[in-house]
Order: structure tokens, then C-alpha cells, then sequence
């Protein structure tokens, strides 16, 4: 007996002792879009993109938060339904975080609105037995939509801290850091299987929840039912891409670009630089580093800051309204039977549309989707077809200052192979498609702060990892032009380049270039077709096989780490020969019919 | 809310969906605006049961059927699902009586 309690004792002490050796380490865990990502940024001061759909965050992120006086470890995951039985790989991870000890403390952020899904997700995380909080967050919505939860009698029956929340607006904030030393183990009944828990949930929200009819959000439900039905929903897709087209098209790529490009750059920054150069650089070689046809400042930073810069940042800002307005994940509606034939579903709209802003991280973003089969095809659509910000710039500078007719052509053809790989994908590629089955989010006004915060730091990521890319691909150029291999290079692409495609044999070089970075590539195309060395057809086969070559090289990298070195490779294996070809059919076409844009 | 008959059925995909259980339908086969309650979730061997159930579509929950074209869209207590016919033919929903 003494032994006993002197062995608990012991227990006890060398628990402690596991507290001190490492902070109090908080896992945030809860469905998909509940919000906790605010709540970390608003525990941790950290941002993470906050957006309104299901799977912004597919990989575990986490920061330092001060509670009291202890510093604590606070852990995002990627948002779960469920942590047993199917379950896809983002959710995997979660899982993992809760399992192997790596959280000490587990805080169960649920949408009030939602309680009784919530609480079949608190009965498998109890299953760990881990201390928990729940926080019940948007109680504002759910209040608006006439729910109204007793608190107090749930609080009871779990018998853990329970916590009601604006995280947006920071409110119950406070509250949640003091109810964390008050974190318990749930007191929830054991449930064998997933239609037992199912029932317990059930039952449990009747008698917490009080729904009335009256709803206040009658502005926002009008809009949700109008996004998803054919009548109105396709003429407001069309009144969408029609605004992002006058908005990154016009006032990026044109307005925008001609102010960088003609007035910052070519009357100010460009002649500077060139004169404090001829002044105080006595070596040519130097100097021609820096402002010479392929130098830093005047070919690397004018492509990465007048020329892509300005599209990037207005598209960042268009799509990020998009996202955080919830309205994306209504296109999956449209897209499902499309998809379908590509073995894919509706829900690869997410990735799909999120490639349009990186690729990279669209293809991360994959994980989503339900089986590998589908990962796998939307990873090779990506890097085939769908255009990122950066290069979409560069696309609507160069075509939209040509005509509109050569702008469709290119989307024609680009989405033609992207559907036509697809199929064969879809019928070549071992395993299955999982069926379309997507929650959508409601609609919401985008909150100008997050859409602020989260443009910004799109923009710095930009400038932070492209802008690098730029300076070194320029410097590639130049040492390559230096050594004479730039000649040899146009030499040995013209069979294809000048035969195949019909291009000028200077854009050899450019298309090399496009593999560091397409939009690389692509910018030296517009400057190319800006002062007048392409014709129509010319830009609109050179733009197409640029796009449906493989993005950039952190793309490549990331299709690897997610897939593995053969299938990259088998990828860009695949991608390559119909980038070619499918521009030199492009040119033959267009040369036969005699199109002149 | 009454207590209602809960069936999760491990039948696998193939099997007509037409079957009423207990004047039950399945999902797919309601009008726009059909309110009912769901009586059972017929499994697949993709592990279609596991995802609905963890989205709040289990025996016994509430559904309006919000639309049926081009993908059907329905309300499951507060959450809005898309889905596609195939998963909607194994929704079997008993629908309400009264229209209110």
C-alpha cells in the first residue's frame, strides 16, 4: 500500500518534471473552416492565410503564446471530420499530432453553429485522452441565424471548460487562455462505433440547442442560393472573371505595367543606374553585370518588379476576396461533371483555382483530395495547364495589348490538352476517384483586415522568392552570354524552335529560361513582344507552349517531396513533348488558316 | 425529436436504391425544397458512409433538399453539402409530411 502511494508519488513528480523540461504544448483541432487559424494567430500573434474554405490549411504550423506567465507551444492543424475510418491526408496529419504525445493539451475549436458535428469529433478526440477545451467560435453567426446553446448545461455534461467566441474580433480571448490550466479529460461514454457516437451527438445537441426559425442573415442566404443555381450562378461567374480580367488584365498588366515599366523604370531607375554605372565603374564587365542587355537592374529587376509585380499584387487582392467570400467552393457545383471525366471531382476546383495564385502551393493544397489516383492527376494538371499569377500576368500584358481573339485562343487550347491529358489520365493511371461530396462554406462579406494582411504577405512572399529567382536567372543569362553558350543554345533549339513552332531563334534562350521560372520565361516574351519582334501568331504559340511547361523549378521540387523523384520526373517527362507539340500543331493551324491577331 | 430507427447498412454499391425502407427514398429522388429526416446510409466500398457520417449526414439527422441541378445541394442540420447523384441515390430519407 505504501509502496503504492509512494510510486504514484513518484509518478506524479517525474510528471511535473515532463511539464518543465518542455512549455505546455496546445494542439488546435476541429472541422474544416471553424476557424482555427484565427484563433492561432490571435493566440500566437502569428498570421497563417485565413480564408473561407474548407482546407486553407493542409500543414501543421506553430508559434509561442503567453498564458499567465507560462509560455505555451501552440500547434494549427489541418481541419478534420473525423480522425478515424476514411480519412484523407491532411487529416492524417492531425491525427498524428493528437496521437503521438506531441500535444498536451488539445483545444477543440467547433462552429456554434455546428454543435452536433462537433461533438462527434469531441468523442474521438476524448478517445485519445488528452485534457481538452472546447471553444465554441462565431457564436455571433449562430446567434444571427437564431441558435441559441446552453453553455452551461454542455459544460456540465463534457465536465471540460467551455468557451464562446468571436476569434475574428478577439473575442473570448482571455477566457480561453485561463480556461487552458482548467483543461479535463471529457467525460464522454465510450463508443464502440461511429453511428454509437453519431447518437450520443445527437442526442446531447437536442438538449443544448435551441433553433428558432428567425434568421437575420437573409442578405448573405440570398447570395448563397444565388451562387450555386445555373440561372444566376453562371452569369455571376461570368460577371467574376469579367471584373478580375479589368482589374489584373487591364489595370495590372496595362495601366499599371506601362506606368513601372515606361515611366518608373525606363525614364528614372534604368537611365540612373546606366549613368551612375558609366561614371563610377571602370570595369565594363562589372558594369555590364549590372545594366547591360541581360544585367541585374536592367533586365532582373525590371521584369520582377515593373512587369510582374503589378499583376501579382492585383491578383492577390482579387482572389483573396474570392476566397475569404467563400464563393470558390460553389464553383465545384458547375465543375463536377467536367472533372468527372477527367477522374477527378468537383472538389479539384480547390487546387485548380488556388494554382492560378502559385502552383506550388496549390500542389500541396492536393492533399484534399480524396485518393492518390486524384492527387496525382491534379499535380500533372497543375504543372500543365493552370497558369500562375506571376505567368498569367505575363499572358494578359502580352495578348491582351494584341487582341481578345488571341487571349481565347490561348485559354482554348491550354484547357483542350489540360482536358485531354486528363482523360487519358484518367484511363491510363491505376485506382479509383472517390465520389463528390464537398461541404460548402457560407457566404461572408471579406473581412478588409485579413484580405489586407493576407495580400501583403502574398506580395512579400513573392518578392521573397521570386524576385531571388529572377536576379539569379538573369545572372545565369548573362554568364551563359558571356561564355557564348547563349549562341550555341539558339543554334541547337532552332530545329524546334524556329522549324516546329516558327519563333524568332532568340526566343530559344527564353524558353530555356522558362525553366527556371515560367513567368521568367515569359517576361522576356513580353519584352520581346513589346518592342515588336514577335508577331501575333508568334506570341500566342510561344505563350502557349510556355504554359503548359512545367512552372518553375520550386514547383518541380514540391511535386517530388509530395509524389517522389520518379513520378516528378515522370511528369516532366510527360509534360515536355506536349508542350512542344502542342505548339508546333498550334503554329502549323494557325499558319495553314492564315490567323493574323 | 422522436427516436428513430438507426441502420447503417454495409450492402455494397450495385444494389438498386429504389427499395423503400420503411417509406423511405432515397435523396436523389426528391423535389427541391423536400424536407425529411435521414433513415439510412447505404456504404460503397470507398468508405462514402465514414465521410457523411463525419459531415453530420447519420440516421436521424434533419435534410432539406436545396437543389437538384447541376449537382444536388442539401442542407444536413447546419451544414450545406454538394454532392453528386451517385451519393444522394444512397441518402435514404424519410420525407416529412407536412410542408411548414
Amino acid at each position: 500500500m505504501s509502496c503504492h502511494v509512494v510510486h504514484e508519488r513518484a509518478a506524479e513528480r517525474s510528471r511535473t518534471l515532463t511539464l518543465r523540461a518542455h512549455p505546455l504544448r496546445v494542439a488546435l483541432v476541429g472541422q474544416p473552416n471553424v476557424g482555427k487559424s484565427v484563433v492561432f494567430g490571435r493566440l500566437t500573434g502569428r498570421y497563417v492565410t485565413v480564408s473561407n474554405y474548407p482546407g486553407t490549411t493542409v500543414a501543421i504550423t506553430k508559434g509561442r503564446a503567453l498564458v499567465g506567465a507560462e509560455v505555451c507551444d501552440v500547434i494549427d492543424t489541418p481541419g478534420v471530420n473525423a480522425l478515424e475510418g476514411t480519412i484523407s491526408e491532411d487529416e492524417r496529419i492531425t491525427r498524428e499530432v493528437v496521437r503521438n504525445g506531441e500535444a498536451d493539451v488539445v483545444v477543440q475549436v467547433a462552429d456554434a453553429r455546428n454543435i452536433r458535428r462537433a461533438l462527434m469529433l469531441t468523442s474521438q478526440i476524448a478517445a485519445f485522452g488528452k485534457p481538452m477545451v472546447l471553444a465554441l467560435n462565431m457564436i455571433d453567426e449562430a446567434y444571427a441565424r437564431g441558435i441559441a446553446i446552453d453553455v452551461d448545461t454542455l459544460a456540465g455534461e463534457l465536465g471540460i471548460p467551455i468557451i464562446e467566441m468571436v476569434a475574428v474580433e478577439g473575442r473570448g480571448l482571455p477566457e480561453l487562455r485561463d480556461a487552458l490550466a482548467r483543461a479535463a479529460r471529457p467525460h464522454v461514454p465510450a463508443h464502440p462505433t461511429a453511428s454509437d457516437r453519431a447518437v450520443w451527438a445527437h442526442h446531447l445537441t437536442d438538449r443544448v440547442r435551441r433553433v428558432s426559425a428567425l434568421s437575420l442573415a437573409h442578405v448573405q442566404e440570398a447570395l448563397a442560393r444565388a451562387t450555386r443555381r445555373p440561372v444566376t450562378g453562371l452569369p455571376i461567374l461570368a460577371v467574376v472573371l469579367y471584373a478580375l480580367y479589368l482589374f489584373v488584365g487591364v489595370f495590372g498588366a496595362q495601366t499599371l505595367v506601362k506606368a513601372l515599366e515606361d515611366g518608373l523604370f525606363g525614364r528614372y531607375i534604368n537611365p540612373a543606374s546606366v549613368w551612375l554605372a558609366d561614371r563610377f565603374i571602370p570595369v565594363p564587365f562589372v558594369r555590364e553585370f549590372l545594366v547591360g542587355q541581360y544585367g541585374l537592374i536592367t533586365m532582373g529587376l525590371t521584369y520582377s518588379i515593373a512587369i510582374v509585380l503589378p499583376v501579382v499584387a492585383t491578383f492577390f487582392l482579387v482572389f483573396g476576396f474570392l476566397e475569404d467570400s467563400g464563393y470558390i467552393p460553389r464553383l465545384a457545383i458547375f465543375c463536377d461533371r467536367i472533372f468527372r471525366v477527367m477522374g477527378l471531382n468537383g472538389k479539384a476546383v480547390l487546387p485548380m483555382v488556388l494554382g492560378l495564385g502559385c502552383d506550388t502551393m496549390a500542389t500541396m493544397t492536393t492533399r484534399i483530395l480524396g485518393t492518390p489516383k486524384e492527387r496525382l492527376i491534379a499535380i500533372l494538371l497543375l504543372a500543365l495547364g493552370i497558369p500562375c499569377s506571376a505567368q498569367l500576368a505575363t499572358i494578359m500584358g502580352i495578348l491582351g495589348g494584341i487582341s481578345f481573339s488571341a487571349l481565347a485562343t490561348l485559354f482554348a487550347v491550354v484547357l483542350g490538352q489540360m482536358f485531354l491529358v486528363g482523360w487519358l489520365a484518367a484511363r491510363v493511371l491505376k485506382g479509383e476517384r472517390s465520389e463528390f461530396i464537398l461541404e460548402l462554406p457560407p457566404i461572408r462579406w471579406p473581412r478588409p483586415g485579413n484580405l489586407l494582411t493576407k495580400t501583403r504577405l502574398r506580395v512579400w512572399w513573392y518578392l521573397g522568392e521570386a524576385v531571388p529567382l529572377f536576379l539569379v536567372g538573369t545572372g545565369l543569362l548573362f554568364a551563359l552570354d558571356k561564355a557564348g553558350a547563349l549562341v550555341w543554345i539558339s543554334a541547337a533549339g532552332r530545329p524546334v524552335v524556329t522549324g516546329l513552332l516558327g519563333l524568332p531563334a532568340s526566343t530559344s534562350q527564353i524558353l530555356v529560361m522558362g525553366f527556371l521560372r515560367r513567368d521568367y520565361g515569359a517576361a522576356g516574351l513580353f519584352q520581346l513582344a513589346h518592342s515588336g519582334q514577335l508577331t501575333g501568331v508568334q506570341a500566342v504559340v510561344a505563350l502557349t507552349v510556355m504554359t503548359l511547361f512545367v512552372p518553375c523549378v520550386a514547383n518541380f521540387l514540391m511535386m517530388v517531396r509530395e509524389r517522389g523523384l520518379k513520378t516528378g520526373l515522370a511528369i516532366l517527362g510527360v509534360i515536355t513533348p506536349v508542350a512542344i507539340l502542342t505548339g508546333a500543331g498550334l503554329n502549323y493551324v494557325l499558319r495553314a488558316l492564315g490567323v493574323q491577331f | 425529436m422522436s427516436s428513430v430507427h438507426l441502420a447503417f447498412s454495409s450492402r455494397t454499391r450495385g444494389r438498386a436504391p429504389q427499395e423503400p425502407v420503411g417509406g423511405a427514398r432515397p435523396l436523389s429522388s426528391l423535389g427541391e425544397g423536400t424536407r425529411g429526416v435521414v433513415v439510412e446510409v447505404r456504404a460503397d466500398a470507398g468508405g462514402r458512409t465514414d465521410r457523411l457520417l463525419s459531415l453530420g449526414v447519420t440516421p436521424g439527422a434533419s435534410v432539406v433538399v436545396l437543389q437538384t441541378f447541376p449537382g444536388i445541394v442539401l442542407l444536413c442540420d447546419q451544414t450545406e453539402l454538394a454532392v453528386e447523384r451517385q451519393v444522394a441515390d444512397a441518402i435514404l430519407v424519410r420525407p416529412q409530411e407536412s410542408q411548414s
